[in-house]
């Protein structure tokens, strides 16, 4: 199934800003964005913690509703979903 | 500035920090000469001969647990102008205690975000974000900071003139390098620890 994500700010930098992938049947949100970021170490790691979780500055968005990142490895996708994945900004 | 030049009629600046050369790429008050000042005596100056008609307090302080209520007593809203999200999360505190708004923005490198939270009606921003990205040197775009400021300082004039649609509930996301302006809707957490999602209901 076709599913868009979009990486925003210094995700998108380092992953690339929108991607547009062929989800498995029964993948999580968790799971398509680990594979999205999986080619790039340093994109991969500011995403993701050692142990595989979402860091937990991290924002992730389905189709413009928040998820919870905790939740993110049981929501399943689905076709035609828009998965948005970003970093709050600190600087002033 | 842009607060002084509308007639913003009183202004409290806080800044405990000394005008240094790496400022100087946004922050457009100060000079050279400017280097080594007390930063809020500067913004003062400089701000009084833009609009000698409007009040200017320079507060050399520092903005903690213990100064923040003084400092924003009687205040009609907050303007975000921070660096780091604890202290963000106080004024989130004393915008919600006090019942005033706070205009947030944040920038890093070519991207900003800026949204405006009104205690009673909106997420606050323990709700948007409640964990503050790892700490970092953040690279600093001059014009990403005068953008995202340009945005609060609207805000602010559309609050004071009760006039237009705030970004309230509304996450604005500037992306500097793709020239993209996008939004998303901010929503509640019940779980939040500053408003318990009560942001919404006790108004």
């Amino acid at each position: 199934m076709k599913v868009t994500i979009r990486f925003f700010a210094r995700f998108g930098e380092l992953l690339g800003n929108t991607l547009n992938v062929d989800a498995r049947e029964g993948m999580s949100v968790a799971d398509l964005v680990k594979e999205a970021a999986s080619g790039n170490k340093a994109g991969y790691d500011t995403i993701f913690d050692e142990n595989g979780s979402f860091r937990d500055f991290v924002i992730v968005m389905r189709n413009k509703k928040r998820i919870r990142s905790q939740d993110a490895g049981s929501i399943l996708v689905s076709e035609g979903d828009e998965i948005a994945v970003f970093p709050p900004v600190a600087g002033g | 500035m842009y607060l002084a030049l509308l007639g913003v009629g009183t202004l409290i600046i806080a800044d405990n920090d000394r005008v240094e050369l790496t400022n100087l790429n946004r922050q457009i008050l100060y000079r050279e000469q400017d280097i080594g000042r007390r930063k809020a005596a500067v913004a003062k100056e400089q701000l009084q001969e833009l609009n000698p008609d409007i009040t200017v307090q320079a507060l050399d302080a520092t903005i903690d647990a213990a100064s923040v209520f003084s400092m924003t007593e009687n205040a009609d809203g907050i303007v975000d102008a921070l660096d780091d999200y604890q202290i963000r999360y106080l004024l989130n505190r004393v915008a919600l205690e006090n019942q005033i708004p706070l205009f947030h923005g944040g920038i890093s490198g070519f991207f900003g975000q800026a949204t405006t939270i009104l205690p009673g009606k909106t997420p606050c921003l323990k709700c948007i974000v409640p964990h503050p990205p790892p700490r970092e040197v953040f690279p600093v775009v001059g014009v990403t900071a005068g953008f995202i400021g340009m945005i609060q300082a609207t805000e602010v004039c559309k609050y004071l003139l009760c006039r237009g649609d705030l970004l309230a509930g509304r996450l604005l996301l500037w992306d500097g390098m793709q020239g993209r302006i996008e939004e998303i809707p901010v929503e509640n957490d019940p779980f939040c620890e500053a408003c318990a999602g009560n942001a919404t209901r006790n108004w």
